[in-house]
């Protein structure tokens, strides 16, 4: 059932792109398995890049501080107060030392991802999203934009990807949107399967109900604002410009101006 | 099978007809059963225009009767599209899915597609064993609503059940809530490996005993849900085998493609003919070497099977041989069921 | 005697096997099989065409038979054809659009 037949290696599978943790301690290994449960991949599965977890005592400083991301000679030096990482890109392998948090892996998987992501033409955004009729949907915005609001309205029909944070990436001519595990409010992880990206939403409120299509340019620039972006480097930078770039203009972008009631859902059918 | 059925199916063989395709629209799917056979979820998948001349192809070559599943139907944006496509083309068309997506809409829309069933899955009669099975809280509640729905627009239902270890003992109360929810019911005994060949799902079935329990059961047609040709496995015959027979229909009047396009003959048996984007159907039904292959065997090339006193009990897979490595062997799950059936053990299975 | 049309049904599942026609009902998943002249007959059947006319211009030729005779039995190889919910018939054109 578990991404591991030996007792400490776990794959955990986003968007397709398989992170391999090796747990040097097994109880931490199976608290991890226990988070990420319904994205753990198949033993047999190829691992974008493997990771070597270790556990270090405790250094009482911030875990809500910012996180630090930047690049020297060649690789990621990932930095917070309870834990430091490294991430290799060109050897696709990479190590993290932490506290024995399950959640500081939520971190390094988001920023590992980030930069999986943006190396294959896409990105991740805060967003919730959804499957309607098969269309992917994605709904972005800051904290208290209201995404949270937006998938307790969801009708049933709806698949909800992420309350949080959705996967975009390029497939061929078109993008898909994945779920994630990153949970938000909600703290339900998101459902593991992806749908061709049909449209997206800037979240804002508003007196009424309201769809307004945004022109490609104004759509990045708010879309920018929304994309997970966590180190200072002009490389990383321009391809996540880019992507964003090509995402709106080939997907169609509106602000969705809403009232927390039900109905809202009918705009995106 | 009914008479006319063989004799269509008779014809069907002696002009090579694909009678039968099931053909997988995606292999995404937002449940995660425990039992899936289901490896690769995000690969390439036909475009609609892809899928509309691949049905004008198979329309061309004389197949009725199409399967149209996943992976999750539902979460395609063009199948309806696709469905309507197919009835225009006068394909007799069943729809598998979980239900879980299935709207009143939907439900009347398959409906007046005029539809000849939709097949779902129950695990369980007890929502949290099944829920367990599929590993979304609330889908048997989305499910049985479903069925309510499909039957109320004069849909037929089919509740398929496949057999496992945590319910065993439960069938006939799903077999019971199929006919309160007014569907038909269905009992696939077999939970068969991954398709990239891993055997950790095997483990999920049901015991000997159970199985037993199963294949004596009168009222049971317990057949693997994707054979609808296949032969009925016989009591013991005193007859010898026939020699020439075919183990199954799979390559012959049947087969399966993937929501990439590749052609194998049947869903479990994953031995690619070719890819439709790449080569007509036509010509990879008739012409590819590995369908040739398939369609050469004969019970007299089998070895192990063709000596074995248990020849005509058994619905040897031939999928499943082939993923054990061998296309001519045997297929230890089903020698396994031969077991279950009469206590017996065939070859394969010798202390 | 009046005009008749008939139409395939629009429920109805069908494939041409060569020389003869399958026909597979939705609603009781009857299976029928229709020998070569029902088989013409099904493949004109398309709602607008009067069944005088298919007989007259793919049977009656074709396969060398009177045409009293030939409408008369497709006449009531159809009327059964009707009561298995195969084919529509009716005394005006029936709508397009059947499979």
């Amino acid at each position: 059932m578990t991404g591991s037949d030996a007792s400490s290696r776990l794959l955990i599978e986003i968007a397709g792109l398989g992170v391999a943790l090796n747990c040097e301690d097994e109880e931490f290994a199976r608290l991890v398995a226990g988070a990420y449960s319904s994205f753990l991949a198949l033993p047999g599965t190829p691992a974008a890049c493997e990771f070597a977890v270790h556990i270090a005592p405790p250094r009482g400083t911030d875990p809500d501080e910012d996180v630090r991301v930047s690049l020297a000679d060649g690789k990621w030096q990932i930095r917070r107060g309870d834990f430091e990482a490294e991430f290799d890109p060109r050897a696709r392998q990479g190590w993290v030392r932490h506290t024995a948090n399950p959640y500081s892996v939520d971190t390094v998987l988001r920023i590992v991802h980030t930069l999986l992501a943006a190396d294959a033409g896409g990105f991740l955004v805060h967003a919730a999203g959804a499957i309607l009729n098969g269309r992917g949907l994605i709904l972005a915005g800051a904290s208290g934009a209201g995404k949270t609001t937006m998938c307790r309205l969801a009708p049933p029909d709806a698949v909800l990807l992420s309350d949080e944070i959705c996967y975009v990436m390029r497939h061929g001519e078109e993008y898909l949107v994945h779920g994630t595990p990153f949970a938000g409010e909600l703290g339900i992880p998101g459902v593991k399967v992806s749908a061709p990206a049909a449209a997206l939403y800037l979240l804002a409120r508003g007196n009424q109900h309201r769809l307004v299509p945004l022109k490609p340019a104004e759509a990045a620039r708010q879309l920018l604002r929304c994309i997970l972006f966590f180190a200072e480097d002009a490389e990383l930078a321009g391809k996540v410009f880019n992507s964003a770039c090509e995402f709106v203009r080939r997907t169609p972008v509106y602000r969705l101006e809403f009232q927390p009631e039900l109905g809202v859902w009918e705009l995106l059918k | 099978m009914s008479g006319l059925m063989e004799r269509v199916t008779q014809k069907a063989l002696a002009l090579g007809v694909p009678l039968s395709v099931h053909l997988d629209l995606t292999w995404r799917c937002h449940l995660s059963c425990i039992h899936c056979y289901l490896t690769e979820r995000n690969g390439r998948e036909l475009t609609t225009a892809q899928l509309v001349r691949l049905l004008e192809e198979l329309a061309e070559c004389g197949t009725l009767f199409l399967l149209v599943s996943g992976g999750e139907v539902f979460l395609r944006p063009d199948f309806f599209e696709i469905v309507e496509a197919a009835r225009e083309l006068a394909f007799s068309v069943r729809v598998k899915t979980s239900g879980t997506l299935l709207d009143d809409e939907a439900a009347r829309r398959l409906a007046r597609l005029h539809v000849a069933g939709v097949d779902v899955s129950l695990y369980s009669h007890r929502p949290e064993v099944h829920d367990a099975v599929t590993r979304l809280e609330g889908s048997f509640a989305r499910t049985v609503e479903a069925v309510r729905r499909l039957v109320a627009y004069g849909v037929k239902v089919r509740v398929v059940q496949v057999l496992m270890r945590m319910a065993e003992g439960e069938y006939s109360r799903v077999r019971e809530l199929a006919a309160e929810l007014g569907a038909e019911y269905s009992l696939d005994p077999t939970v068969t490996p991954r398709l990239d060949g891993s055997r950790s799902v095997v483990r999920l079935n049901a015991s000997h005993a159970a199985w037993r329990k199963v294949f004596e059961d009168p009222e049971l047609d317990a057949r693997p849900e994707h054979c609808p040709l296949s032969p009925e496995p016989q009591e013991a015959a005193q007859t010898a085998p026939e020699w020439d027979s075919l183990p199954c229909s799979a390559g012959h009047t049947s087969c399966y493609i993937s929501p990439s396009g590749d052609v194998y003959p049947c869903v479990q048996f994953p031995l690619a003919l070719g890819n439709v984007t790449e080569r007509p159907f036509r010509e990879i039904w008739a012409d590819s070497p590995a369908a040739r292959r398939v369609r050469s065997i004969r019970v007299a090339d089998l070895p192990i099977c063709r000596s074995c006193e248990f020849l005509n009990q058994c619905s040897r897979c031939p999928g499943l041989a082939y993923m054990e490595g061998d296309l001519t062997g045997p297929s230890r799950l089903n020698c396994e069921q031969v077991f279950a059936r009469t206590g017996r053990r065939p070859a394969p299975l010798a202390e | 005697m009046s005009e008749l049309y008939v139409a395939r049904h629009p429920a109805a599942a069908w494939r041409r096997l060569e020389d003869e026609v399958i026909v597979m009902a939705a609603q009781e998943s009857w299976l029928f099989t229709l020998n070569e002249v029902a088989a013409e007959i099904w493949e004109a059947a398309d709602g607008r065409t009067p069944l005088a006319s298919i007989v007259r211009d793919r049977i009656c030729e074709k396969f060398e038979v009177d045409f009293e005779q030939a409408y008369r039995d497709a006449e009531e190889l159809l009327r059964a054809l009707a009561e298995r919910g195969i084919v529509l018939l009716s005394e005006t054109p029936l709508e397009a659009g059947t499979p």
